[in-house]
């Protein structure tokens, strides 16, 4: 079970070391500054363990909601510590209940379109 | 110099199996919308980290961001997470 677990945190965090990469690269491009191979790996390494921070945390609140799915509120808390980072959560948020809304509102008019064309069949 | 529009993020995947693996009980899941949340705060969290580093850097009129300049922002960055 361990040698699994590592494999996949090695392939995992390989994966984040990518992304970070491709971020601080732009970034660098942004400020005229390249940032070193090490700073890269340092960058990447402490968010792969923030990860885990991350998910304790967020277990621990889907637990005390006597919930087994981690949710949306649950990461909202997780962003408590700072208020532009809670505010900026709250947006991100809010876009996807907007999504969610509109998604909802293409497919309950899709479904009376086909009703209306079936009517009007008959 | 053309425009980059492909925004860099992480994939909703990685970021699901990574957050799962260091869950404490199999039972506990991560819910989609939760996931692209995450997303974001992961990219905000990279971000921060980078941004601040190559501010140490510029303060200390380096030509490059290299690892001490991370190593000293690494505190309050922690603290502000």
């Amino acid at each position: 079970m361990s040698v699994d677990t590592e494999e996949t945190h090695q392939r995992l965090k390989a994966a984040v070391h990518y992304t970070v990469g491709r971020l601080c690269q732009k970034i660098g491009e942004d400020h005229r500054r390249q940032f070193s191979r090490q700073a890269i790996a340092a960058i990447a390494e402490t968010t792969f363990r923030q990860c885990d921070i991350f998910a304790k945390d967020l277990e621990a609140f889907a637990r005390h909601a006597k919930r087994s799915t981690v949710s949306v509120d649950d990461v909202k808390l997780v962003a408590r510590r700072s208020t532009a980072l809670s505010i900026y959560i709250q947006n991100k948020s809010d876009e996807l209940t907007q999504e969610h809304m509109s998604l909802k509102k293409k497919t309950t008019a899709k479904r009376k379109n086909i009703e209306t064309e079936e009517e009007s069949r008959e | 110099m053309a425009e980059k529009d492909v925004e860099i993020s992480f994939k909703k995947d990685t970021v699901s199996k990574l957050l799962s693996s260091f869950f404490k009980e199999d039972k506990t899941k991560l819910s989609g919308d939760a996931t692209r949340l995450m997303v974001e705060m992961l990219k905000v969290f990279v971000q921060e980290a980078a941004v601040r580093s190559q501010k140490q850097a510029e303060s200390e009129d380096c030509d490059q961001v290299d690892i001490e300049h991370f190593e000293k922002i690494l505190p309050q960055l922690l603290l502000d997470f």
